[in-house]
């Protein structure tokens, strides 16, 4: 069952990887992007990380698609407005992708089973990877918020408007 | 996490704590000066704390950090650079409209980043101290938003970046996927027990490697370089091409030594390569510019590769040559910088060569001062810079590295050229009046007190260089 | 500590000239003058004693500098560094004197040069540590690099370049080698040490050993210069003001020749034996193809800097015939050229302040209206093709001699090359001084001020000096040349350092830092 479920899931993700490469029109290709998304979010199911599949969903699928989608819309893409690609870029690019392609599937391909020492049942679970943040990883997710603050200084500063300058 | 764990980690709660006294400053009334005393005095203040380690402190904060000697000695190097860094923005800042403040903040967030790279030993705290950095690097880059190429550097920067930590977690997560740990430790005591690395680890450290040198800016992964350097306003280039470059090479350094991968030839081979091409296309692009930032900006590439030449010399050897000319390098780079910041005006930075025609006869002290610096970079005797090259073409020809030397001695003719033309420039007699709106007197005094300062530890290191050699022996 | 003294008065020197150039532009001139003659007068003292001790080697001092290296402040004084000093202080006053007229632009700065360029030269002339040796190697070019690209003639930039850079290249090439031979004798006797002293005899296989050398080679066939590095040294002597070409041509280019000496013969005895017939080939070459392009040049500058070319030649044959009596040549053809072809560019210089021209073709029959100085060029142009009674026949004569014994066809075409040298020198006098005027109103040409008679003056009593009783200077040189050949070159009585730590034996620089012996 889960094996037939993963081959069924899998096939989605590539399916629809392919189709926003594909389409037309970029509205599209978005909507298919959050097919790949929740497809990927069922594979992290399967492997017993809800947690995972849970943030997956809301952050790439919710926000970060939204913002696309937004974005494309305020730019109003085409085909006319489409800058023009030369041919040799397209394959450069081809080449890339399929040296990347090889490689990763090479070096995948000679690998028997990948060690899994830790894996312990549950280890995707909500409760686990909160005892885990806040006992062993306490000081990274400290650091994290760090991190947050200086995005966050840095996109107010640079998002806000230049008239407001003199009454703050 | 227990009362010495924090002892060991007050430089950093230092930093974090002067970045939301800083916050709480602006809030009240914002105030260049005071924002500017706050970071000035805090940074000194946490130098001043981390002078009461000892060398031979040894802290383990399991499982992400490790405050030894070298940690600390680069801290402190971060924390001096960021102070010339906040002193020589003074002055920069305080002639332009926009609005200074949260620059500071920025900076010091920038700092803390660093300051945890250096001294994590563990794939977790590397990536997040590399991402606080980067992060705060982003809008650092823009922060001159009404200058249309800071946008664009911004952006530039900000695309490759991610692109690059996209490829630093991917070689995470195959590498983790064969070993099973995060932990450098126990990534070298992995690779002791088997033969050969397997490949998708091999695969793993390759894009490791490729992160890494989008962040040290080694070819091919030096396009964002000069476009960077030319559009982030000056200070920001210098805290760029210091504390982002040299805490990366301090954490390949610790990497490397962890998991020993001076062993394995491929990855020496691959350094090796990567340093050739570097030198040759840093100099030889170098050569036809005119534009003062993308000189040093080329030039900077062409440094990383001499660098790797004393990092591919493995051992304490090459660690402490890769020390000493970080340190050396830092000194001049900021040199370079800061006499760039303060020559600039508020609608552009003093970025041609031509503004700096005659500049000898106009300020000579100046002059002079930015000739050390690119005496220094050249590695011309007297200058720090003469005794860090002698140190990594040693720590090269001890590990018989001969087409390496060969190339890095080849590089600093080709170098050379490109240096004493900005001198020549800058000694020629054709006097050119120009005037500038003069700022309060005591701006200057600050900077050209910064460049002074700099420019003696220059020849200080350069003629004595005793006291700093066995400063890093000891922390190595 | 009195050779240390003599660096550090020229370093100070010019630091103070530099700075006094802001207030008053007579003040850095004195300093100069001041600062060189106090040295001059030492070094004259120093070779007024008496050497009563079987060392050849007259005064030392070893200081700690950087001892994680193995590198020490390592100065010594013999016969041969001694008389190269006191030429150095010796022209470094007459390219004060000479650019008091003709130096207007920035004199606090150009003092600063001149002076930090002679500090140079005086530390290579005195070093016994190879680091140190490349140090001051360095230490003199950037200075030089100024002095012609700042005072310089039209085409100062492109000449300046060119120097730099040829010199750094084949300097880089030299710093390979000397870390390549700390290593090699670090790894054979466990003591890293850039030490002259202990890296003679340093023994290595034959491949590692030519490699070596060739390195050494590279800094010091630039620098003399040998044919086909030699391509800087016309542009450099020509776009140089006189005072920077007098010091190129009278001393940078004697490092050259020094290195030889010091370096290449002590270190490497078994390889340049083995190199000798190249070096010598290549030397002859110099000198017939200096003295051919000498004669073909319109420039009076150039001119006189291709007959450095081919008098350089001279240097290497003398060198690689490994004869006592061709080192002394050579020894002698390093002072006499020195001042020769000095006297010559300052004559240049003095021609180009009163017409402003260099170009021999627009000059001629300035022996009326110049009568003093045409007398003086001749003396000179005389000298440059070896007239017997003057010190240069002594150089090439002593040269010949010994190169003889070591090669017959190379001596013979050598002796040809001084007939060329009787062409372009009489070439000179010929173009410029006599034949029919081409200027219109040389009336106007003013001969020789007191201030320039006071000049060339001891230039002159020198040159027939060193012509007619050339003893002192062989003698003084005898013991270093001998011990050189004889491969019995020994440190000077001193404790021997075994630790490479260095920390323990530090020699305070107050006791055991001078023994006059």
């Amino acid at each position: 069952m889960t094996l037939n479920l993963f081959y069924f899931l899998s096939f989605l993700a590539v399916l629809s990887a392919l189709m926003v490469v594909f389409s037309k029109n970029p509205v599209y290709s978005v909507l298919y992007l959050i097919i790949t998304f929740f497809t990927i979010a069922g594979h992290y199911i399967l492997l017993d990380a809800q947690f995972l599949a849970v943030v997956h969903v809301i952050v790439y699928a919710g926000a970060i698609m939204v913002l696309f989608l937004y974005v494309i819309m305020l730019l109003n893409l085409n085909r006319e407005s489409e800058p023009h690609k030369s041919n040799i870029l397209k394959f450069a690019a081809v080449i890339c992708a399929g040296l990347l392609l090889v490689v990763l599937v090479g070096s995948l391909k000679g690998t028997e089973a990948i060690v899994q020492q830790s894996g312990k049942a549950g280890i995707g679970y909500v409760k686990t990877l909160g005892e885990v943040m806040f006992k062993e990883f306490l000081l990274p997710f400290e650091i994290t918020s760090i991190l947050l603050l200086a995005a966050m200084v840095g996109a107010v500063m640079l998002g806000k408007s230049e008239k407001t300058n003199d009454t703050i | 996490m227990n009362r010495s764990d924090l002892y060991s980690l007050t430089p950093l709660l230092i930093l974090s704590s002067a970045a939301i006294l800083n916050f709480f400053s602006i809030s009240i009334k914002r105030n260049h000066k005071v924002i500017f005393a706050i970071t000035v005095l805090s940074l000194i203040g946490d130098f001043i704390f981390l002078t009461s380690y000892s060398l031979y402190h040894q802290q383990h904060i399991d499982p992400l950090l490790v405050v030894d000697g070298f940690g600390i000695f680069n801290i402190g190097l971060i924390l001096l650079t960021t102070l010339v860094v906040a002193l020589m923005s003074y002055a920069y800042f305080e002639q332009r409209e926009e609005r200074k403040e949260e620059y500071y903040i920025l900076l010091i967030l920038a700092a803390l980043g660093a300051c945890i790279m250096v001294i994590s030993k563990h794939f977790v705290s590397f990536f997040l101290g590399l991402e606080v950095l980067s992060v705060s690097l982003y809008s650092l880059i823009a922060y001159l938003r009404t200058r249309e190429r800071s946008d664009e550097a911004g952006i530039k920067y900000l695309i490759l970046a991610a692109f690059s930590s996209a490829f630093l977690l991917f070689g995470m997560s195959l590498i983790y996927a064969t070993t099973g740990k995060m932990d450098f430790g126990g990534i070298g005591y992995y690779l002791t027990t088997t033969q050969d690395i397997p490949l998708i680890m091999m695969a793993g450290l390759g894009m490791l490697i490729v992160g890494a040198g989008f962040k040290l800016g080694v070819v091919p992964f030096h396009m964002w370089t000069p476009d960077v350097y030319e559009g982030a306003p000056t200070p920001v280039t210098a805290f760029i091409a210091t504390v982002s470059k040299g805490g990366m090479i301090a954490l390949l350094v610790r990497f490397f030594n962890a998991i020993n991968g001076y062993q394995y030839e491929s990855f020496t081979n691959l350094f090796t390569v990567l340093s050739i091409a570097s030198m040759f296309v840093g100099n030889i692009l170098a050569l036809r510019q005119t534009n003062l930032k993308r000189i040093l900006a080329y030039s900077s590439i062409s440094h990383i590769g001499y660098l790797l030449v004393a990092f591919l010399s493995g051992g304490s050897m090459g660690a402490q040559a890769t020390t000493f000319y970080l340190v050396a390098y830092f000194i001049t780079t900021l040199g370079a910088f800061g006499i760039i910041a303060t020559l600039s005006d508020q609608h552009r930075d003093a970025e041609l060569i031509d503004d700096y025609r005659g500049l000898l006869w106009r300020r000579p002290l100046t002059a002079v001062a930015f000739s050390a610096m690119l005496l220094s970079l050249a590695g011309i005797p007297l200058t720090a810079g003469f005794i860090a090259k002698f140190y990594v073409i040693t720590a090269g020809i001890g590990t018989q590295h001969w087409l390496l030397v060969f190339c890095l001695v080849v590089n600093s003719v080709i170098g050379l050229y490109y240096y004493i033309k900005i001198i020549a420039v800058m000694f020629d007699q054709k006097l050119q009046i120009k005037s500038a709106k003069e700022l309060h007197p005591l701006v200057y005094v600050i900077s050209s007190v910064t460049i002074a300062v700099l420019a003696v530890f220059l020849f200080w290191l350069g003629v004595s260089p005793e006291g700093m050699l066995s400063l890093i022996d000891d922390v190595i | 500590m009195i050779l240390m003294i003599l660096i550090l008065v020229l370093l100070f020197g010019g630091i103070a000239a530099g700075f006094s150039g802001r207030m008053n532009t007579m003040l850095p001139r004195w300093i100069s003058v001041g600062a060189i003659a106090i040295n001059l007068f030492i070094s004259l003292w120093m070779a007024a004693q008496p050497n009563t001790n079987s060392s050849p080697w007259l005064l030392q001092l070893k200081l700690n500098w950087i001892p994680s290296f193995g590198i020490s402040f390592h100065l010594a004084l013999d016969g041969i560094s001694l008389l190269m000093i006191i030429l150095t202080f010796f022209l470094g006053i007459i390219a004060v004197a000479i650019s008091w007229n003709e130096i207007h632009f920035r004199v606090g700065f150009f003092h600063f040069n001149l002076l930090w360029v002679l500090a140079g030269i005086t530390g290579v002339f005195l070093t016994m540590d190879l680091f140190l040796f490349y140090f001051f190697w360095e230490v003199m070019l950037i200075p030089m690099y100024f002095l012609i690209g700042i005072w310089g003639h039209e085409n100062r930039q492109y000449a300046a370049y060119k120097f730099f850079i040829f010199t750094q290249a084949s300097g880089l090439l030299m710093l390979m080698s000397i870390i390549a031979l700390y290593f090699v004798h670090g790894q054979a006797t466990d003591q890293y040490t850039f030490n002259y002293f202990d890296l003679l005899g340093t023994s290595m296989n034959k491949q590692t050993a030519q490699w070596i050398m060739l390195g050494f080679l590279a800094a010091f066939v630039v620098k003399l210069p040998v044919i086909p590095f030699h391509t800087w040294l016309p542009d450099a002597h020509t776009e140089a003001p006189t005072a920077g070409s007098l010091i190129l041509a009278g001393l940078l280019l004697k490092t050259g020749a020094y290195g030889l000496i010091r370096f290449i013969l002590p270190l490497f005895p078994e390889q340049s034996a083995a190199i000798a017939p190249v070096a010598m080939a290549l030397g002859v070459t110099g000198i017939v193809y200096g003295a051919v392009q000498a004669y073909g040049q319109t420039d009076l500058k150039r001119l006189i800097a291709y007959s450095s070319v081919s008098h350089m030649g001279f240097v290497m044959l003398g060198v690689f015939a490994l004869t006592e009596i061709a080192l002394q040549g050579v020894v002698m053809q390093m002072i006499t050229h020195g001042i020769s072809t000095g006297a010559l560019f300052i004559i240049a210089g003095l021609l180009y302040e009163r017409i402003r021209t260099r170009d021999v073709t627009q000059m001629g029959g300035f022996w009326k209206s110049i009568p003093v100085a045409s007398v003086i060029t001749l003396i000179f142009a005389m000298a440059s093709l070896g007239l017997p009674g003057l010190g240069n026949f002594v150089a090439e004569f002593l040269t010949l001699i010994g190169s003889w014994s070591a090669n017959k066809t190379m001596t013979l075409i050598a002796t040809i090359g001084i007939v060329f040298a009787t062409a372009y020198s009489l070439r000179i006098m010929q173009k410029v001084f006599l034949g029919k005027s081409r200027l219109e109103h040389h009336q106007s040409l003013a001969d020789l001020t007191a201030r320039e008679r006071l000049i060339l003056l001891p230039l002159v009593i020198v040159i027939i000096l060193l012509g007619v009783h050339p003893q002192p200077a062989i003698d003084l040189a005898k013991d270093g040349l001998q011990k050189t050949l004889n491969r019995e070159f020994q440190a000077p009585k001193e404790p021997k350092i075994i630790n490479p730590n260095y920390q323990t034996l530090t020699v305070p620089a107050t006791e055991k830092g001078v023994h006059h012996e």
